[in-house]
Order: structure tokens, then sequence, then C-alpha cells
């Protein structure tokens, strides 16, 4: 009697002892494959990219604990109760244990208990309002991001009067205080925290920058808006994460993180007279040619092309500019591109390209299907582009002959 | 305890009945007949998608566009692809599984309502047939989420197509749905209680009442979009008043169950099959049931993780909670499964080897799923290639694994020969190596940067792609390897016996194929159908064999092992 108890207390302590190894070593195991996570992203670019990256490890220390458990159970099964060849008796007649039930709802039940908390607090953080965020408005439309900043007359460059300005200037930024600059890059600084104010001209996109870890999708009807705070200067990937149709693949931005002067950091709103470099840089060159428009009307129609306020380069390609866009023909010559103009039903060159933006679908050039947008004379309408505008466009690929 | 009283009725069971091919092409109210027209339908089904996933993984070798000549062309492609899979193999699969098994399980002549159910079934080819004929007049781009305004101002007409088609298997779903609850409820043989139900019945008891409770809600939001698509209404255009995000939660409010639906049946079916293939009961038979139902219930309140990008901040809390809830009882199955096999005796049949696959892989998706409820993370990889991994962890490594465990451990049962068990094991190494290469390298994808549904992709992503193309061919391969064995075996297979795996549930008490109304004279249901280990099960066995001739194969060795009778 009492050396059997003894026996079996020894081979309790003794599966006890095994029960513990293991235990430890699956958890270490956990550990040692949480190392990876920084090889499983981009380089962090943002305060959020650090918080998202240490809740992912975190969380692969437990994934990883629970793969090698599982995987090792199932690995030991298939070793130790393999059937000896020839064996056709049954395993033991278990049908559950109670307790052991109990601690394997308990404990993934307290696992996720301590993600979701701990998730909620890295979402609470990583959306928080900053003070002084620089605002961007951002606009994605079929197959092309553009960004966009508004410039508030204090801001102006040292020496620019209202009333030198060209009356439609002038009307602009009396009806809203302010000009709006157009960039198809996204430019922030280091340490200085960023939100975007996000609509779409068309469907459904999703400004997503890999590096930054945010996301958030562009909706129709709605403004929605995502925060981040640069740490990395550099040039990061923009991607569109919602699928939006032919071009989905084509619809990458460039996002530009510059830190080169530090006396900045932080000052995008607060521009003052003596950051003449910050002002020299960006703001200053994209405030002017918007505030002086080029008497030419093919010169403006080119800065306005390349200012990213139209989502043209996804699809065209145009030597001048260097687009590069593969779901549309080609706009190098396109001024000269007469052979079809009997077909289209227009009189001239120039109506017909005018034709070509503001009705698309009323001819379209062989070999390509619908998917040009329309650009509407209202600004009520979704891809608004004004008269003055399309006028300048117009002439100025006009003067694309080859 | 329960043993067949009645007398023995001769060799003639032994005999495969030959099978008519004409017969499976013709309206039959007989369930084994419609069980095995929706599995031959949804392994059409299964070749096209398939094919379809060859065309995507051939297209992404390159990061440029090379085998399409447009993004267009490649959004058809994967939204035939997930349109196909899910709602044209998955969900009919277990259609099969579901109509040929449960009556037998149940030991039931037929379905409560057998003309329903052909009903059902006739309403399968045609939807393919207009989902397939979108091609023609202006192919579906908006995957099969379909996401408006792209799928209602811009996908062409084959969008409607679409809707018509998932319109009208939706409604087979429903039909079929109902049949199920039905026959579980009133069929049951005396002396079986809900508690003493083959788990596989469980199993689709649950899904059927998560498709009757959730489906409508598809069709409710099909119906929506077909209207702005055709009708000129803005259900879903806010320039109209409309809002593009009601889709989207009508649509997951549907979607989301819907990948229980899909998976479900899988977790019965690896209920069956390990606790026979190991030799022992099934460890924690009412929390494997119980938590089936757990599962399809906790997953109506989850569908908002889908919209972790769209959804208002504040909202997308709520939902996190509740998705890491649903965690809890997927890993009591797992957990339950894992002590099934301990102490078992594990015959490493083809079916076994699946088996043993799903919990390896699933297990994955699984840790994957938890990850990807937590919001900060999901915002990562939302709409990424980690997704596309995640879910083909779930219902390939999860559903399809499990179904091809179903085909080799029944498909004795309904043809009355044996697959050839070489083969399973080549086609079992193929699809594991295969399946892991293909999915496992996309997380890393997926985090580092590239998003989904692209055949344009950034030059550093390529060799990623190449090795999951590459693992991609060789688990098409793998499925050619199973289509050669069900066709060798068809001609050539060793005859089944009636209860080759000498199981206990019922559908093994008649032969193989069983008589047209299944069993001959009345069967009784043993007590336990997963009671391995006792002496009454050995002599329920015994019975069995006595009656319908010897089980084959391994009852075969058994004879010649006396020693061993009577369970240990
Ligand atoms: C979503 C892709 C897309 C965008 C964005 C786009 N286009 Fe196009 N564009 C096309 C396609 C496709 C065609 C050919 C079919 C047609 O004629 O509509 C085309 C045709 C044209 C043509 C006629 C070319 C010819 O050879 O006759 C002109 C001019 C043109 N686009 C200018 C523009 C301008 C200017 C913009 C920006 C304001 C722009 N496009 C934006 C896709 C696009
Ligand atoms: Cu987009
Ligand atoms: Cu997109």
């Amino acid at each position: 009697m009492n050396v059997s108890e003894r026996k079996t207390n020894g081979r309790n302590s003794n599966a006890l002892l095994w029960i513990v190894l293991a235990g430890l070593a699956i958890i270490g195991g956990g550990f040692l494959i949480s190392l990876l996570t920084p090889y499983l992203f981009p380089a962090q670019g943002s305060t959020q990219a650090q918080q998202v990256d240490n809740l992912f490890r975190f969380m692969l220390v437990i994934g990883g604990a629970i793969f090698l458990l599982v995987q090792g159970v199932l690995a030991f099964s298939v070793i130790r109760f393999r059937a000896k060849p020839g064996d056709v008796s049954d395993g033991a007649a278990i049908h559950g244990n109670t307790t052991l039930e109990f601690v394997w709802t308990a404990i993934p039940a307290v696992i996720v208990l301590v993600i979701t908390i701990y998730a909620y607090q890295v979402w609470q953080t990583t959306r928080a309002v900053q003070p002084n965020e620089q605002v961007v408005g951002t606009v994605g439309a079929r197959f092309a991001w553009s960004f966009s900043t508004n410039v508030t007359p204090d801001q102006f460059p040292a020496g620019v009067e209202l009333s030198q300005l060209d009356p439609a200037v002038q009307a602009d930024i009396e009806e809203d205080g302010y000009i709006t600059i157009t960039s198809p890059q996204l430019h922030t600084y280091v340490g200085q925290p960023v939100q975007l104010q996000m609509v779409t001209q068309d469907v459904l996109h999703s400004f997503w920058v890999p590096a930054m870890r945010v996301k958030q999708d562009l909706l129709p009807g709605r403004t929605t808006d995502i925060r981040f705070t640069p740490v990395e200067a550099g040039m990061y990937r923009i991607v569109c994460a919602e699928l939006c149709g032919s071009g989905h693949g084509n619809m990458a931005g460039t996002l530009v993180t510059t830190d080169d002067n530090p006396v900045y950091q932080g000052a995008w709103l607060n521009v003052h007279a003596d950051e003449a470099a910050f002002r020299r840089e960006f703001l200053e060159p994209e405030t002017l040619a918007v505030l002086f428009p080029p008497e030419d009307p093919a010169a403006r129609g080119r800065q306005l092309l390349a200012s990213g306020a139209y989502p043209c380069n996804t699809c065209h390609v145009l030597s001048d500019l260097g687009w590069t866009g593969n779901l549309g023909p080609s706009l190098d010559g396109v001024g000269t591109r007469t052979q079809r103009l009997s077909q289209t039903g227009q009189p001239d060159m120039e109506a017909y390209i005018r034709n070509s933006i503001r009705r698309p679908t009323d001819f379209l050039v062989p070999g390509f299907g619908p998917l040009m947008p329309q650009f509407n004379p209202e600004p009520d309408q979704p891809n608004y582009m004004p008269e003055d505008h399309l006028n300048a466009i117009v002439a100025y690929l006009l003067t694309q002959t080859e | 305890m329960a043993t067949i009283i009645a007398p023995p009725i001769g060799a003639q069971a032994q005999a495969p009945r030959r099978l008519h091919i004409s017969e499976y092409l013709r309206w039959s109210v007989d369930h084994k007949v419609i069980g095995v027209q929706y599995a031959v339908t949804s392994l059409f089904f299964f070749i096209v998608g398939g094919i379809l996933a060859m065309l995507i993984r051939a297209e992404l070798l390159t990061p440029q566009l090379d085998l399409v000549q447009n993004g267009q062309q490649y959004n058809t492609l994967f939204t035939m692809h997930g349109t196909v899979m899910i709602f044209l193999f998955i969900i009919p699969m277990w259609g099969a599984f579901g109509n040929y098994f449960v009556p037998l399980m149940l030991g039931a002549k037929d379905m409560a309502f057998p003309w329903l159910n052909a009903l059902a079934f006739w309403m399968i080819p045609p939807a393919g047939i207009l989902l397939l004929l979108g091609w023609l007049i202006g192919a579906p781009e908006a995957g099969w989420t379909s996401y408006p305004p792209l799928s209602s101002l811009f996908s062409g007409d084959g969008q409607t197509m679409w809707i018509m088609s998932l319109h009208l298997l939706g409604i087979s779903s429903i039909l079929g749905a109902i049949n199920f609850i039905v026959t579980i409820k009133n069929m049951r043989p005396i002396g079986m209680g809900y508690f003493q139900m083959p788990l596989f019945v469980w199993a689709v008891l649950a899904q059927a009442i998560t498709i009757v409770m959730a489906t409508p809600f598809l069709a409710g939001a099909l119906t929506l979009l077909l209207l702005d698509r055709i009708a000129g209404t803005a259900f879903f255009n806010p320039a109209g008043g409309g809002d593009v995000l009601l889709w989207q939660n009508i649509f997951w409010f549907y979607s989301h169950p819907a990948v229980y639906i899909m998976i479900l049946p899988g977790f019965g079916v690896l209920s069956e099959v390990l606790s026979v293939h190991s030799r022992k009961p099934i460890f924690g038979y009412r929390a494997i049931a119980l938590s089936s139902l757990a599962i399809a219930l906790v997953g109506f309140t989850v569908w908002a993780h889908h919209m972790f990008v769209s959804l208002t901040p504040e909202l997308r809390i709520p939902f996190m909670i509740t998705s890491m809830i649903i965690a809890v009882p997927t890993g009591i199955k797992v957990f339950s499964w894992l002590g099934t096999l301990w102490g078992g005796k594990l015959h490493f049949t083809p079916a076994m080897l699946f088996a043993l696959g799903f919990l390896s892989m699933f297990v994955i998706g699984g840790i994957s799923g938890v990850m990807l409820a937590a919001v900060p993370f999901d915002v990562q990889v939302h709409d990424t290639y980690f997704v596309v991994s995640h879910l083909h962890f779930v219902l390939f490594g999860g559903s399809v694994f499990a179904v091809y465990a179903g085909i080799y451990h029944w498909f004795p049962k309904v043809t009355g020969r044996m697959l050839n068990d070489r083969l399973g094991q080549v086609h079992f190494v193929l699809t594991y190596l295969g399946f892991f290469f293909t999915f496992f390298p996309q997380h890393l994808l997926g985090m580092l940067g590239m998003p989904r549904r692209v055949s344009v992709y950034a030059p550093e992503f390529q060799g990623l792609n190449v090795v999951v193309s590459v693992a991609a061919f060789l688990l098409g391969i793998s499925v050619l390897v199973l289509f050669y064995n069900i066709l060798r075996s068809l001609r050539e297979g060793r005859a089944a016996g009636p209860n080759p795996w000498r199981a206990l549930t019922m559908e093994w008490t008649t032969t193989s194929p069983p008589p047209p109304h299944n069993f001959h004279g009345d069967p009784v249901p043993f007590d336990d159908p997963y009671g391995y280990g006792t002496e009454a099960s050995a002599a329920y066995i015994d019975a069995i064999e006595r009656r319908f001739g010897p089980s084959a194969p391994l009852s075969t060795e058994r004879r010649n092992m006396p020693a061993a009778q009577g369970g240990d």
C-alpha cells in the first residue's frame, strides 16, 4: 500500500515537472519567435509604428507559444500514440476531464482579455489628437492621390500685396480666407504631427502608408481622418489598399518626411518671419505659383497638371511631365493626333481634347474602355475642374505635338 | 446497451452496386443521389475556381502585367475565384456531405422534405452558369465582397448577373438549411437524444441555424444593390441620400457568419474522423457540441471587424471585444481534438492525415485571427496579403482539409470502394507542403506593405511572390492526384465492406453503398457514437460484421488476431 502510493506520487511529481518544463520551453519559444518582429515590418516611420509593433510583438509571444504548444502536442501524439502495425485494439475510453476543460477555457479567455485591453490602449494613444497638427486635405480619385494645404494671407511670402493679385485669385481669398496649394506628394516633417482629412471623388479608396502603420478608407459622402507623427526622415510609399477598379495596383503616391532643419520642427502652422529656409523650400514657391498664375495659358496648364491637382498621371503617359500611367492612351503628341478627328464629331483638336475631358465617353479611343473619369464644371460635382483650369490644360495639351 | 438482433441478410451486401451515371443527371428525390449531385457539382466548380487561382498566381510571378492585359481583367479573375470557391464549392460541398450523411447518421430513410431537397440542389447549376456567363457581357470586377460604388456605378453588366446568381444560391442554401433543421429535430431514431447525435450532425445543425438566420440579410443587400444598378435607386449612393457603409454592414452581417457556414461542418467532420481513426472517444463531447452553437451565435456579433478601416473609430472597440471572445470556443474545440488524440491508437489513413493537417494549419489561422481582431494591428494589415493568408488558413487549411478528410473517410460508404491509400498519402504531402508555402509567406507580404487585389506590385515583393506562386502550382497539382485517385478507385478500387473503419455511427450499419431506403430493416443506434474502447462497442461492431459480412480492411486483420478482440 505504502509502496504503491509512493510510486504514484513519484509519477505525479515527475509529470508535473515535465509539464512545467514543457511550459517554460513553449513560452521561451514564443519569446524567441517574437524576436523576428523587426524583420516582419517595414522600418518604423512614426510613433504609431512603434506602438503597433510592440503590440504585435506581444501577440507574437503568445501566438508563438500557442503555435508551439499545439504543433508540439500533435507531433508528440503522432509519434507516441501511433498504432503499431496490426494493432486493432482501441484506445482508452476517456470521455473528458472537467478540470482540464475548465483550464483550457479559462486561460484563453484571460489571454484575449489581456490582448484586448492592451490593444485598446494602443488604439487610444495612436489616435489621440496632438497639439499643433499639420492639417492636410487629401483627395483620392481613380487612380491618384493629391494633397492640399490651406495657406492664409498672413502666411504669404513677404512682400505679397493682395492688391497685386489677379482679381480671380483675390476673389478666392476673400471668399474662403485662404488659398489652397496642391501637390501629388505629401510633405511632412519629423516630429510634426499630421492630420489628414480625406475625401474621395468616386469610389472607395484606402490611404495606407505601410511604414507609418496607418490606414483609413476614403468614403464617398464622408470626410474621414487619420493621424500620425513621423519620426524618421525618408521617402515612403503611399498605397491604395481598397479595391477601386482597374488601376488599383497603380494607385501609389509618395510621402516625403524631412528633418533637415530642426528649427522648423513643429512649425508648420506658425511660420515666423525668420524661418526663411522653410518657406523657401516648399511653401513659398507653391504659394506663389497659385498667387501668380502664369499669364500664358499653356504654362499655367502645365503647372496645374504638374501640381497633381488632377489624377491624370496614373492613366496617361506624358513624357514632358514624367507620367508613366498605362491605363489610357499616351498623351505624347496628342495635340496633333488628327487622324481620328473625323470620327469624333468634333470640328478641331481643341474642341476634341476639351470634350475628351468634359465628356470622355462621347468618343472612346479605339482599344480603350470607358475608364476615364468625367471632369465636371460645377464645384458640387465629383471631379470638379473649373472652366479656367480646363482652358489652361487644353492649351497645354495642344502644345504636345511629339 | 444496444445490439443488432435482426438476422444476417447474406453476402449480397458485399458486392458494391454499380453506379449509373444517368441516375445522377436527372431529378431525383433520394438524398443519396442528391448528395452525390451536390458533390460532383461542387468539385466541378472547385476545378473552375482552382484554374482561376492558378491564373492569378501566374500573373503575380512578376511585378508587371503580363498574363492579363489590364487591371480590370485581373479584378475579374479574383472576383470569380472568390465567388466560385465560396458559393459554388465550399457551401454546396457541405450540402453534399450533409445530404448524404445526416439521414444515414440518424438512421432515417431520407431527409424530411425530399422534394424540397432536390429543388435546392437544382438551383445551383443555373446559378453557376449565370455567374460564369457574366464574362461575356462585361465581367464583374468588384471582388466577392462587391463594395459599392464600384459594384453599383462602375462594374460591368456581369455584376448584375453576379447578383442574380448569388440570389439563387442564397435561396438554395436557405431551403437546404430548413430541411436539415427539420430533419435533425424530427427524424432522430428512438433512443437518440440531441446529446447522442454524432458531432457532424451537431455541426450541420449549428450551420443550418446560421444559414437560416444570416442568408436573408444577403438577399436583402443584394436586392438593394440590384435596384441601385438597374432601377436608379441610391441606397448606397451618397449623392442620392444613400450610404456606402450600409452595404458593408449588411453584407458582413451575412458574410461573417458565412465563414462559420463554411467551417462548422468541417469541425463536424474533424470530430468524426479524429475519434474513429484514433480509436478513442471524442474528448469533451458536450463542449464540442455546444461550442458549435456558441460560435454560431457569437458569430453574429462580430461582423464589423471587416470594417476596421471604414467604421467610425470609436465603434471599432466593441467589435474587437466580440471578435476576441469568439476565439475561446474555437480554442476549446482545438484542445478537445488534441485531447482525443492523446492516448489513442492513431491509424494514419489519408482521412486521418488530413484531419491532423487541419489541426496543424487551422491553428495558424486561429492565431492570425486573434491578431486581426486587435484593431491597431488590423489597421496595418487590413486589405493586405495578411488577410488573404488568414482567410485561406481558415478556409483552405480548415474547410478544404476537412472536405478532403471527409472524402477519404466516406468515399467507401458512398461508392462501396476504397480510395487508394498510397495516392492519398501523396495527395496529403503535396497538399500540406503546397498549402503551407503558398499561404504562409503571404503573412509577410501583407505586413511589409503589399495590398491585396493588385496585379502590379512593388518590385521588392517579387521574391516572396515567386515562392508563393510555385507553391501554389504544387497545390494545383495535388488536386489532380485526388481526382485521379477518385476516378481510378471508382473503377478498380478495393471493395469496402460495410464498415471499413469499424466506426460506431449509424451510416456504417448498412451496406456500402446503402440500398435505396438506406437500411435493411430498422437500425438500432449504439448509445454512444464515440464509445470506443469498451466491450459493448466491440460487440456492436461485430454484430454489424455478422450481419453484412466482414468490414474491410482493418477487421480482416482483426479476424486473424483473436487476441485483440473485445477491446482491452
Ligand atoms: C482612370 C484613368 C484616367 C484618368 C485619371 C484620366 N484619363 Fe484620360 N483617358 C483615359 C482613357 C482610358 C482614355 C481613352 C478612352 C477615352 O477616350 O475615353 C483617355 C483619353 C484621354 C484623352 C484622349 C486621348 C486621345 O488619344 O484621343 C485625353 C486628351 C485625356 N484622356 C486627357 C486626360 C486628362 C487631361 C486627365 C486628367 C485631368 C485624364 N485624361 C485623366 C483614362 C484616364
Ligand atoms: Cu484607390
Ligand atoms: Cu485602390
